[in-house]
């Protein structure tokens, strides 16, 4: 069986240090105030007395979605889902950083480098995966809430907790069903953050043209298509702080 | 939208272009199509591994440091290091922008303006030492050797600055123990005979009072707390005037109100004792003053302690019952900060107390006694100087403070009035008393009394600002550091040191070597003639084998005994027992059992200030950190919605906090999380010193407005005493 | 090992007292008895090895008890003649930093 690599958290292990969010950001050189992570806080209410635990603080990061809709709104191929890890990549030679897959994402798991100028992501640290090392923000976790493996590997950590668990696991649901591989252990916290899935119509319009029509506009359509991909950029970067360095 | 980046997407689009075009070609699949099978495979980073110990606060994480070119470039936890659990927290990654910080001092700087002023002048090392060393041969020539103030804060090469102090001939020498822990070591040193290790594992039931784990991170006590309640069941009750993390997470909390916590404990022990909810044969044989203790809580009902600290009575007595039910694997959780009020040693005395009516000293669960590390001393024999005075200048003030640690506030009260002697030279490293001691004014004024002071560190912290002479030191990567024995509770006994792990940057030096180089200049040098590894080689002569384990594995463990250790063995106090009742308090005139008196009430249109920390912030040393300053920009005023309301403040507004020292403008956070009487804001910020440029100018200074308060029984700092008004500012 | 460090050092001095007894013990300067026992005691008997005796290895009552009696043990003889005062400043260090006392000695 090919593998799924996902995370499994226990959000109520999270005592939100943010060891995560800087160990991700130094691995990753990921530039200032961008992040590839985040740990959602629960704003509930301080009130005094028992509390039964309910207030969790709730890791996370893109979710390598099974069915992925940032993949549906790359024109390019550059972000596609690796069948033989479950992982969802960003090929950067591909990326020509229009930024559709920016508001594709219901979780907000992906940004515009500003350095790179192109698509970003966690991607679960392949450098530090090659040297048998963990995703940085895994190691680095103080309580152990962030557990990373193959879930189809029962002897892995997370294939065990994977199937330990499986009756009491969820999803943060998003507005837009994408099947994310970030799973809970219970109670996740913050639930109602997920938002929709925005893909750019002329995506939507595309996809239902003929193959044909896809091949000649392959080809011959790219300067059209890429125009329109500088105008969603536009749209992106009011959220991402530009470098004046070129 | 820039024009910058409407180049680079152009450029970008010519080269996607012409891979897509290949891609459609070959493959055939576009537009959403063109799916490849495989990521290629990622090249492994040329990269060496070097252990290390982080010094982002004071816990000593075990760390790997990844490094390429001779550069830094990521800080990973060493899995092997059982006291930290194999992690490194948010400041322990950020580490790296310490070391890399441009606000670095890179060469010695000799002050040419007036103080605080910002000149300085670029001298050479030499002429730094030569300096530094003729100055502090004048201080002594006509001030006495005691007439020099050394101050160091918490680091492996501060022993020096103890031994040059004491070789040099002055004991004047601070740490920053009172202005943070001493209150509570005094309290639990003088219950049990030593300052207790927390099994926070394997405990039940933690009450947790005047601490805050879960943010201001203690290994292995923050991450063991998170274990025992998921893992094992342990139940977490917090009493904090802040809905801290820790509170969020706890099972229980209460905003007691600031100063009242005595109450509650008295109260515990009424219910406990009231009950019998002890274990009579245990408090028997182990503990000194029952009786005297059951006679003095009578007053203290839970109906008594729940009218002062707010807490309702019958949860007091509910969690007195559950405390007991779950001993010995139950505690009050001793802390570490305990620099809060002038009667703080006798609060922490009733934390003290209930755990030994808990019985839990030296049991799984409880509280565990120091163990067996194995390294040795270095000893040295220093010179006497029989010209000096007798005493330190801050003796005799209070009645228990600890000799080697002293009292910041009490010398520099001494150091103003130049009573009992004049004090006239300052050397000072690696800590911050400009940003971390009460009454910043002041801090001033003390420095301003200096002849020569010297300031080594490896930023221009407010306190170099104000210096004569400012040497750059070398991070805790750049180094050799001595040998550290270190207890992690019930997890290990073990030692660490630091080896370097890059080159040093500019033109810094390690304090050993600013010392050697010094006291070399005023004959001192014999008590300087080694070297780092050969003074590791001697603190490990007890140890054989231990340095290859520390060069394999980057920590070193002694298998030494963890519970049970007193069996058969006395306590280290006067009754050889735990001293619920204290004996040496009555002799010397202190209430040998804890008083507990009604804080000074909140006056009208004030609150009081309280400080504390996150898991962002290590005091005056992290504010200006790139790394952590992109999730901390600033610091806030806590305050409390109808508080704000009162005085027309809304969230995000700027107030003028003001108090009989000193007042400061910083934005509002309007939040529930905090009492409406109390007011908080984290430490660090606003730095005088331009040379911190995310911190100089941002935010607060809470050294500004905090009052100089102290512990009346240690000289520890009193930092929750003080009123202030808050004022919003008009725009 | 520390046990026998111990022994060596009360010994040491419990000899050293056998020569001159009966003073009155305490409210010495105990800075300076720290200096007499380093150059007295370690210097010219112990040498490396009992580097970590230090006064809290023992209670006040204990360090009161050996500075009020006396014995045996072959080491005083290599010790100066230390004079009364200064045996009274040492032991002032010693009860002063004692393991029960109020500033435990730290090590070294």
């Amino acid at each position: 069986m090919a593998q799924q690599l996902a995370m499994i958290i226990d959000a109520s292990k999270c005592i939100d240090c943010k060891g995560c969010m800087i160990a991700c950001k130094v691995a990753n050189n990921v530039p200032e105030d961008q992040w590839r992570n985040w740990i959602k806080g629960e704003s509930g209410m301080s009130r005094p007395g028992k509390h039964n635990g309910t207030t969790k603080f709730q890791p996370g990061a893109c979710m390598h979605c099974d069915k992925p809709t940032c993949v549906e709104a790359c024109p390019t191929g550059a972000t596609y889902k690796d069948e033989m890890t479950g992982e969802v990549v960003i090929d950067e030679s591909l990326c020509i950083g229009c930024g559709n897959c920016i508001p594709a994402c219901p979780y907000g798991a992906r940004f515009r480098n500003a350095t790179k100028r192109k698509a970003d992501k966690c991607n679960y640290c392949p450098e530090r995966r090659a040297q048998g090392l963990l995703p940085a923000c895994v190691d680095t976790c103080p309580t152990k809430a962030r557990v990373f493996g193959d879930i189809n590997d029962p002897d892995s950590e997370a294939g065990r907790l994977f199937l330990k668990n499986k009756e009491q696991l969820t999803r943060v649901a998003a507005r837009t069903e994408t099947k994310p591989n970030m799973f809970y252990i219970g109670d996740p916290g913050p639930r109602d953050w997920g938002g929709e899935a925005v893909t750019p119509a002329s995506m939507i319009a595309m996809k239902e043209a003929a193959p044909f029509i896809k091949g000649i506009v392959g080809l011959s359509g790219l300067g059209v298509l890429a125009m329109l991909g500088r105008q969603l950029i536009a749209g992106s970067d009011t959220d991402h702080k530009e470098n004046d360095d070129v | 939208m820039s024009e910058s980046s409407q180049k680079i997407s152009r450029r970008d689009f010519f080269k996607a272009s012409g891979l897509i075009a290949a891609g459609a070609v070959g493959g055939g699949a576009v537009l959403g199509g063109l799916r490849k099978a495989r990521a290629a495979a990622v090249p492994v980073k040329p990269w060496d591994s070097k252990f290390s110990a982080c010094d982002m606060c004071f816990n000593k994480c075990g760390l790997i440091a990844r490094v390429e070119d001779g550069v830094v470039t990521k800080l990973d936890p060493n899995s092997k290091f059982l006291k930290s659990r194999g992690m490194l927290c948010a400041r322990g990654n950020a580490g790296i922008d310490q070391v890399y910080d441009p606000d670095r001092l890179k060469y010695p700087l000799l002050r040419v303006g007036e103080r605080g002023e910002g000149k300085w002048k670029r001298i050479s090392w030499d002429e730094a030492l030569d300096l530094a060393a003729q100055k502090m041969e004048a201080v002594r020539k006509d001030y006495l050797p005691c007439g020099h103030l050394f101050s160091a804060g918490t680091d492996l090469h501060s022993q020096f600055v103890g031994r040059f102090a004491e070789v040099y001939g002055s004991f004047n020498v601070t740490s920053h123990e009172s202005l943070c822990l001493v209150s509570n070591n005094r309290a639990f040193l003088d219950t049990f005979g030593e300052v207790p290790f927390a099994d926070v594992l394997n405990s039940k039931y933690i009450v947790m009072a005047g601490a805050n784990r879960f943010e201001a991170l203690v290994t292995p006590d923050s991450i063991d707390l998170m274990t025992a309640m998921r893992e094992n069941g342990c139940k977490l009750v917090t009493l904090d005037p802040r809905y801290t993390k820790t509170a969020a997470l706890s099972d229980e909390w209460y905003p007691v109100k600031p100063g009242t916590d005595m109450a509650f404990m008295l109260a515990l022990a009424h219910v406990i004792i009231g009950e019998k909810l002890y274990d009579p044969q245990w408090v028997e044989e182990k503990t000194y003053g029952l009786e005297q203790l059951a006679e003095h809580v009578k007053q203290y009902t839970p109906g008594f302690a729940a009218d002062q600290c707010g807490i309702p009575a019958e949860a007091i007595a509910r969690i007195a019952r559950e405390l007991a039910e779950a001993a010995p694997a139950a505690m009050i959780y001793p802390g570490r900060r305990s620099s809060d009020y002038e009667d703080s040693t006798q609060i922490r005395r009733s934390f003290a107390i209930v755990n030994g009516l808990l019985g839990n000293w030296d049991r799984p669960g409880g509280l565990l006694a120091a163990r067996v590390v194995g390294l040795k001393g270095v000893p040295y024999e220093a010179p006497w100087y029989d010209e000096n005075h007798e005493d330190r200048i801050d003796a005799d003030k209070v009645p228990m403070m600890f000799e080697h640690e002293g009292s910041f506030l009490l010398t520099r009260d001494a150091v103003l009035a130049e009573d009992p002697y004049a004090i006239r030279g300052w050397f000072i490293y690696k800590t911050n008393p400009m940003a971390t001691v009460p009454n910043r004014k002041k801090t001033i004024e003390m420095m301003n009394k200096m002849d020569f002071v010297t300031v080594v560190d490896i930023a221009m912290s407010d306190t170099a600002w104000y210096a004569d002479l400012v040497l750059p030191s070398q991070s805790y990567l750049e180094r050799y550091d001595p040998c550290s024995g270190l207890q992690g509770s019930s997890a290990c006994a073990c030692v660490v040191k630091r080896d370097p792990v890059i080159e040093p940057l500019y033109e810094s030096r390690s304090l050993f070597d600013v010392m050697k180089g010094i006291a070399n200049r005023m004959e001192l040098g014999e008590y300087f003639d080694f070297t780092i590894p050969e003074y590791r080689e001697k603190q490990l002569r007890e140890l054989p084998g231990a340095e290859k384990i520390l060069d394999r594995d980057g920590v070193y463990y002694n298998p030494s005994k963890v519970y049970g250790i007193y069996d058969g063995r006395i306590y280290k106090t006067l009754s050889k027992k735990i001293e619920l009742y204290n004996q040496r308090y009555e002799q010397m005139g202190i209430d040998p059992l804890p008083v507990y008196t009604v804080p000074t009430k909140v006056p009208a249109n004030r609150f009081r200030l309280v400080v504390g920390r996150n898991a962002l912030v290590t005091q005056g040393s992290t504010a200006n950190n790139a790394l952590l300053h992109q999730l901390l920009p600033t610091n806030t005023l806590w305050i409390n919605p109808n508080a704000a309301k009162k005085f027309n403040i809304t969230d995000g507004d700027l107030v003028e906090v003001s108090s009989s020292v000193g007042r400061q403008e910083i934005k509002a956070e309007v939040t529930d999380r905090i009492r409406e009487d109390t007011v908080y804001m984290l430490s660090g910020f606003n730095t005088l010193s331009t040379r911190q440029h995310l911190a100089h100018g941002n935010g607060a200074s809470i050294a500004e407005i905090l009052e100089g308060g102290y512990d009346t029984v240690t000289g520890n700092a009193a930092l929750h005493t003080t009123f202030v008004t808050v004022t919003r500012k008009v725009a | 090992m520390n046990r026998k460090l111990i022994t060596i050092a009360a010994a040491c001095l419990i000899t050293f007292f056998t020569v001159s007894m009966a003073f009155a013990l305490g409210g010495g300067n105990g800075r300076k008895g720290k200096f007499l026992y380093r150059k007295n005691c370690y210097k010219t008997c112990h040498e490396e090895k009992v580097g970590g005796l230090s006064p809290a290895n023992k209670t006040q009552a204990e360090w009161t008890a050996i500075f009020s009696d006396t014995s045996k043990i072959p080491c005083h003889d290599k010790w100066p003649a230390v004079p009364e005062k200064d045996l009274n400043d040492i032991f002032t260090y010693l009860h002063d930093y004692a393991k029960d006392s109020p500033s435990p000695a730290k090590c070294s």
